[in-house]
C-alpha cells in the first residue's frame, strides 16, 4: 500500500535516460532491450563522457570519536594539552601530532578544519548525523553520504558497485534514494560479502542467464513500464559485479604494499580502497574502529595513530602516483571530537563544540588550516563550519548539487538543510 | 453530443454503458458501484484522449486477483481450472470465492498491519507481539468489522491483541501524525513547525489535535510466553505546549498550553479537575486508572463519526490504491481541501457509497475489482508503475511475504506450505522494501545477488522433497507438458510457442544423464522463479 510520487515533477524514468545509456545497459528510455546482455560493448564517446565527470570520494572514519586536541589542533603548553607533542610539518604554520609523521610530510595536501561544531554528540546520534547530514531525530530516513554520492557521481563504465563501505561505522544505508544506492558492505579486512560468491559454475551462470535474457526479452517487447526495466537493469549490474569481483581481490598487491600500508585491517582496507577508486567506485568509506577513549585517552590514540598514519599517508601517495588525487576528495572524519579538558581516568569524553576534520585532493586547496578553536579548545573561535555546511563542502567539491531537492512521500528534503554553506576557501 | 462522440470512441462499451444506464433511468434505481466506476474512467480517458486499453486475459486476471485478494498466486490446479472453465461469469464467481477465503482476512490483517506500523517498526519486543496483533487485525477483517468500527476499536485500544498501534507510535507527536496521516490520509505532522505550505492548516491545528494525545501512555502487563500485554493508560493532567517556531526555539523554549480542538473544529470542552487532584499511582503490570475525563476517547469519537470529513474519503482513497496501484489523491495520505483527485465524482460516488454502506470494506473491494477498470490489460506505452488514469495495469512488486509464499506454490508445494512459513531475516532485508523514498520501486544488486546466490531461491527449485521439479524429472509426461507445466505453476499461464520450443531444448539433455537433467530442471525452474514477469503483480 505503499504507493506515492509526486504530481507535478518529474518521473525517475526522465532522468534517468542518460545514466542508463551511459550504463552501456539493455534498457533504453522506452524499456526496451537492447540485446547485448553479457558482452557489452562500450563506445570511445561513452568512455570520454564518464572521464570527464568521474569525480570520487574516500572517506576515512575514526569510530568512536577521534581527539583533535592529539591529532591537528593540538595545545602546547595548555592544560587540556596532554602529553603528545607537535612536531613540523612541509607546510610553515602547520603542526600535527608526533604519531602522525607520514602525514606530517603531506601537510601540503591537506585542509584542517579545526571549527567543526556539531550537535549530536553521542555514537548512534553522532553517528547518523556525520553520515547523513541530518539529526536521527527527524524521523526521516536520510540516506548516507556514500549513498548520495553513489547517486550523483555513479562512474558509469565501472563495473562494480558505486557505494562500497569497509569496517567500523553502523550501516544508515540509502533511505528515501532507494535500495539501487545502498551500500556494498565488506568486511573489515575487504572480504566479499557471502551472495557475491556466484552460487552455480560459471558455465551454468552463463546458460542460466541466456535462458532468463530471453525470458526477459520476451516479456519487455510489450511490457514497458520502469519497474521491469529497473529489475533488468539490476540484473545486468549483478551480474557485471559478479564478473568484476576479482577488483576486490587484492592479495598479491598487498603483499608489496603492506609494508608501507602497515599491516592493519584499516591499513589493507585503505589500500582496497585506493584499487576500487582506481576502478571507478564513486565512493568508499573505511573505517577505523576504537577512538572512545574515555579511558586511557593516550595510549589509546598513541596506538592507533600509529596505525592510522602509515596507511593514510601511503592512500595519498598512491592516489598522487596514479593520477587519482586531483579527483579523489579524501576525507578524514568522525562523529565527533573529544573534550579538551582530561577526566580523572586519563580520558576525554565526547565533544562537539569545537573539533577537527580534514580534507584532501579532489581539487581541494592544501596546506592551510580553515577555523580556530580558542587557545583551550573549548569553543569555536573563528569561521564555525556546520554538519551542514561540511556536507555542502563535501558536495560541491565532487560538483553536486549540495541543494538538491528529494521526496519522502510529499515532503521535500534537501541534500543539506536550509543555509548550509560550502567553504569556499577550501575549494579550488 | 458527448455520449455520441463515446460511442463511436469506444464502440462495443459504449452498448454496455448505455445498458448499465438503463435501469437507473427506467427504474430510479441505483447503479451499481463497479458500473459508475467504469463510467468515470472512460469518461476521463475520453476527456485525456488517450485510447481505451483492452481487457486481460484470463490467466493475467486471475494472477492479479489472487496476489490482491488472498496474497499468493493460484496453484497449478486452480489456475488450469480457471481457465478451462467456460462460465462467462467466471470472473465474478472467483472474486466471490477468494473473498470468503479465510486468505483473504490474513491478507488484508497484513496490509494493513505494514501501512499501520511500517516495515521495521520500533519497541515491538518478540515478533510474536505483531504476529498477535496481526491476529487481532485478521478477526476484524474475516468478521468483516464495518471500517468505523475497526477504526474505533484500533484507537480505544481495549480488545486483546489490539494495542500495538500505540506501542510503535509514542508520545503526543507520533501518535498525532501517524493518526492524522495513516486514518485520516493528512499531513497535519508538517504544521508542527510551520503553517502547512499548501493547505490552510495551521500550528495550532496541529498543536490542538496533538493536545488529544498528549496524556496517552502505554504501560505494560503480565507477559504470556513471548506475547506481552499492553495497556494503553490516559492520564489526567498534561498539556500540549505550543512554541512559536520549534525549528529556531532556543533549548527550554517551553511555550504556552494549548486547548485541544479538533481539526477545522471548534476547541474540546472539558471539565475542570478538582483542585487537589493528584494523579493516581500506575501499579506495575497492573491496568491503570481511568482519567477523571478522557481527551483520546473525545477524539477517538471524533475521529469515527459519521461526519469526520477525512475517514471515509481516507479509507476510499487507500483501498482504491491498494488494487489500483495509485489513489485518486496520490500519495494516499494528502488528502486536502483544494485537491479533489484525478476524478473527483468518482471520488466523491465512492465516498458516498461507501458511507452509505455502512463502512463495508469487502463490498468495496468487491464492487472496484469487479469494475473493467480494474480488470484492464496490463500492456501500453506507459511507462510509469501506475498510470494516472488507469489506462493500463499498475505494475506492483509483491510484497516479501506474496514472494515468499508465491515461491511455495510455484515450486509445487502446495497452498499449506505456501500460507504457514514466514519470510527469513535475509529475505525481509533483501527483498522487503524495494522503493525509494516517493514509493517507486528500484531494482538492487542486493536483491539480484540474493536471488542468484541466495539459499532461498536455490533450495526451492532444487529436485526434491516431492516439489515440482522433483516431479517433472520422475514424470512421464512429454517435454512440452512438462514445460506448459512449469509456466502454469510459475506465471500462471501457458508458454508461448517460443517459449515452450526454447524450454523443451533446455531440459533436453544427451543421454540418460540423469544428474545433467536434473541440474537443467533447476535451472529452469530458477530462471522462471527469478525473471521480472514473476517479481509483479500487474
Amino acid at each position: 500500500m505503499k504507493v506515492h510520487t509526486q504530481p507535478g515533477n518529474c518521473r525517475p524514468d526522465q532522468h534517468d535516460s542518460r545514466r542508463n545509456f551511459l550504463k552501456g545497459t539493455i534498457v533504453t528510455a522506452a524499456g526496451a532491450v537492447v540485446p547485448n546482455w553479457g558482452a557489452l560493448v562500450h563506445s570511445q564517446t561513452i568512455a570520454a563522457e564518464a572521464k570527464r565527470l568521474g569525480k570520487r570520494c574516500i572517506m576515512l572514519y575514526m569510530e568512536g570519536g577521534v581527539s583533535q586536541i592529539d591529532t591537528f589542533d593540538m595545545k602546547p603548553g595548555r592544560p587540556t594539552a596532554g602529553p603528545f607533542r607537535p612536531i613540523k610539518t612541509n607546510v610553515d604554520g602547520i603542526q600535527v601530532c608526533e604519531y602522525l609523521p607520514k602525514m606530517a610530510r603531506h601537510a601540503d595536501k591537506l585542509a584542517i578544519i579545526r571549527s567543526m561544531k556539531t550537535k549530536s554528540v553521542d555514537h548512534g546520534i553522532g553517528g547518523y548525523h556525520m553520515h547523513t547530514c541530518y539529526p536521527q531525530s527527524e524521523r526521516v530516513p536520510h540516506p548516507e553520504i556514500g549513498a548520495m554520492i553513489a547517486k550523483y557521481c555513479d562512474n558509469p563504465e565501472s563495473d562494480l558497485p558505486s557505494f562500497v563501505k569497509m569496517g567500523a561505522s553502523g550501516n544508515y544505508g540509502a533511505g528515501y534514494l532507494g535500495p539501487k544506492y545502498d551500500p556494498f558492505v565488506l568486511g573489515t579486512d575487504g572480504r566479499l560479502p557471502g551472495f557475491t560468491n556466484p552460487s552455480v559454475k560459471p558455465e551454468v551462470q552463463e546458460r542460466r542467464g541466456e535462458l532468463l535474457k530471453f525470458m526477459e526479452d520476451q516479456h519487455a517487447k510489450v511490457h514497458q513500464a520502469r519497474p521491469f526495466a529497473s529489475v533488468r537493469e539490476a540484473e545486468l549490474r549483478t551480474i557485471r559485479l559478479m564478473r568484476a569481483r576479482a577488483a576486490f581481490d587484492v592479495n598479491e598487491e598487498w603483499e608489496k604494499a603492506r609494508e608501507r600500508y602497515g599491516d592493519t585491517h584499516f591499513g589493507r582496507g585503505c589500500f582496497t580502497a585506493v584499487k576500487l577508486a582506481e576502478a571507478g567506485v564513486s565512493f568508499v568509506e573505511v573505517g577505523q574502529w576504537g577512538y572512545d577513549s574515555h579511558n586511557d585517552n593516550f595510549s589509546c590514540h598513541k596506538s592507533l595513530l600509529g596505525r592510522l598514519d602509515p596507511a593514510w599517508s601511503s592512500l595519498l601517495e598512491d592516489l598522487q602516483v596514479r593520477g587519482l588525487l586531483q579527483d579523489t576528495l579524501v576525507v578524514w572524519t568522525s562523529e565527533f571530537g573529544r573534550t579538551p579538558l582530561i577526566n580523572s581516568q586519563a580520558g576525554r569524553d565526547h565533544y562537539g563544540r569545537a573539533w577537527t576534520v580534514v580534507f584532501a585532493g579532489g581539487g581541494i586547496r592544501g596546506g592551510q588550516h580553515y577555523g580556530a578553536s580558542d587557545k583551550d579548545g573549548f569553543d569555536v573561535a573563528e569561521n564555525p563550519v556546520s554538519e551542514g555546511d561540511y556536507f555542502a563542502t563535501i558536495y560541491s567539491a565532487l560538483g553536486m548539487n549540495h541543494r538538491k531537492k528529494h521526496f519522502l512521500g510529499t515532503r521535500p528534503i534537501w541534500a543539506t538543510p536550509e543555509g548550509s554553506k560550502p567553504i569556499k576557501q577550501l575549494l579550488g | 453530443m458527448k455520449d455520441e462522440l463515446r460511442k463511436v470512441r469506444f464502440g462495443k462499451w459504449a452498448c454496455v454503458l448505455w445498458i448499465g444506464m438503463l435501469p437507473s433511468v427506467i427504474f430510479g434505481g441505483e447503479l451499481p458501484l463497479r458500473e459508475i466506476i467504469d463510467r468515470e474512467i472512460k469518461a476521463a480517458w475520453a476527456n485525456e484522449k488517450i485510447t481505451p486499453p483492452g481487457q486481460s486475459s484470463d490467466s493475467l486476471f486471475l494472477r492479479r486477483i489472487y496476489l490482491d485478494l488472498v496474497g499468493m498466486i493460484p496453484g497449478y490446479e486452480e489456475t488450469t481450472g480457471f481457465l478451462q472453465d467456460s462460465d462467462p461469469k467466471k470472473r465474478k464467481k472467483l472474486v466471490d470465492k477468494l473473498l470468503a477465503d479465510p486468505r483473504y482476512a490474513r491478507n488484508q490483517a497484513r496490509v494493513w498491519d505494514v501501512s499501520l506500523l511500517g516495515r521495521n517498526p520500533k519497541h515491538v519486543g518478540h515478533q510474536d507481539n505483531r504476529k498477535h496483533f496481526r491476529g487481532w487485525l485478521e478477526m476484524q477483517f474475516a468478521n468483516n468489522e464495518p471500517y468505523d468500527r475497526l477504526v474505533h476499536k484500533l484507537l480505544a485500544a481495549e480488545e486483546d491483541g489490539s494495542q500495538l498501534y500505540y506501542v510503535v507510535h509514542r508520545g503526543a507527536d507520533d501518535l498525532t501524525t501517524a493518526t492524522m496521516r495513516l486514518l485520516l490520509g493528512t499531513q497535519l505532522q508538517c504544521a508542527k513547525c510551520h503553517d502547512h505550505p499548501y493547505n490552510s492548516w495551521t500550528q495550532r491545528d496541529y498543536y490542538g489535535m496533538a493536545g488529544f494525545f498528549v496524556r496517552t501512555f502505554v504501560h505494560e502487563g503480565e507477559k504470556k510466553e513471548n506475547v506481552t500485554r499492553w495497556f494503553v493508560g490516559e492520564k489526567s493532567m498534561g498539556q500540549v505546549n505550543f512554541t512559536i517556531v520549534p525549528v529556531d526555539a532556543k533549548p527550554g523554549t517551553k511555550g504556552e498550553p494549548v486547548a485541544p480542538k479538533f481539526l477545522g473544529g471548534a476547541d474540546l470542552q472539558e471539565p475542570e479537575l478538582p483542585k487537589d487532584f493528584k494523579e493516581p499511582k500506575v501499579e506495575k503490570k497492573k491496568a491503570p486508572p481511568k482519567p477523571m475525563f478522557s481527551r483520546r476517547e473525545k477524539v477517538v469519537e471524533w475521529i469515527t463519526g459519521r461526519d469526520n470529513p477525512y475517514l471515509a474519503r481516507a479509507a476510499v482513497n487507500r483501498s482504491w490504491a491498494q488494487f489500483m496501484g495509485r489513489g485518486f489523491i496520490h500519495p494516499v495520505d494528502d488528502l486536502n481541501e483544494d485537491d479533489q483527485g484525478s476524478h473527483p465524482v468518482l471520488f466523491k460516488e465512492i465516498e458516498r457509497q461507501f458511507v452509505a454502506h455502512n463502512f463495508d470494506l469487502k463490498w468495496l473491494v468487491r464492487e472496484i475489482v469487479n469494475s473493467k477498470a480494474y480488470q484492464v490489460a496490463d500492456i501500453g506505452t506507459a511507462t510509469q508503475a501506475a498510470p494516472k488514469f488507469y489506462e493500463r495495469a499498475r505494475v506492483r512488486p509483491l510484497s516479501v511475504e506474496e514472494l515468499y509464499a508465491s515461491l511455495h506454490l510455484a515450486t509445487g508445494l502446495g497452498v499449506e506450505a505456501a500460507a504457514k512459513g514466514r519470510p527469513s531475516n535475509d529475505m525481509l532485508k533483501y527483498l522487503g522494501d524495494p522503493v525509494d523514498g516517493r514509493g517507486d520501486f528500484q531494482g538492487s544488486a542486493t536483491e539480484r545477488l540474493f536471488v542468484h546466490n541466495g539459499d532461498v531461491f536455490r533450495n526451492l527449485c532444487h529436485p526434491r522433497n516431492d516439489n515440482l521439479s522433483e516431479r517433472l524429472l520422475k514424470g512421464s509426461e512429454s517435454p512440452e507438458a512438462k514445460v506448459d507445466q512449469m509456466f502454469l505453476s510459475v506465471l500462471s499461464r501457458a508458454p508461448t510457442e517460443e517459449e515452450r520450443e526454447r524450454f523443451v531444448r533446455y531440459l533436453n539433455v544427451e543421454g540418460d544423464d540423469a544428474k545433467q537433467a536434473s541440474q537443467r530442471m533447476e535451472e529452469a525452474m530458477w530462471v522462471l522463479v527469478s525473471c521480472s514477469e514473476f517479481r509483479f503483480n500487474r
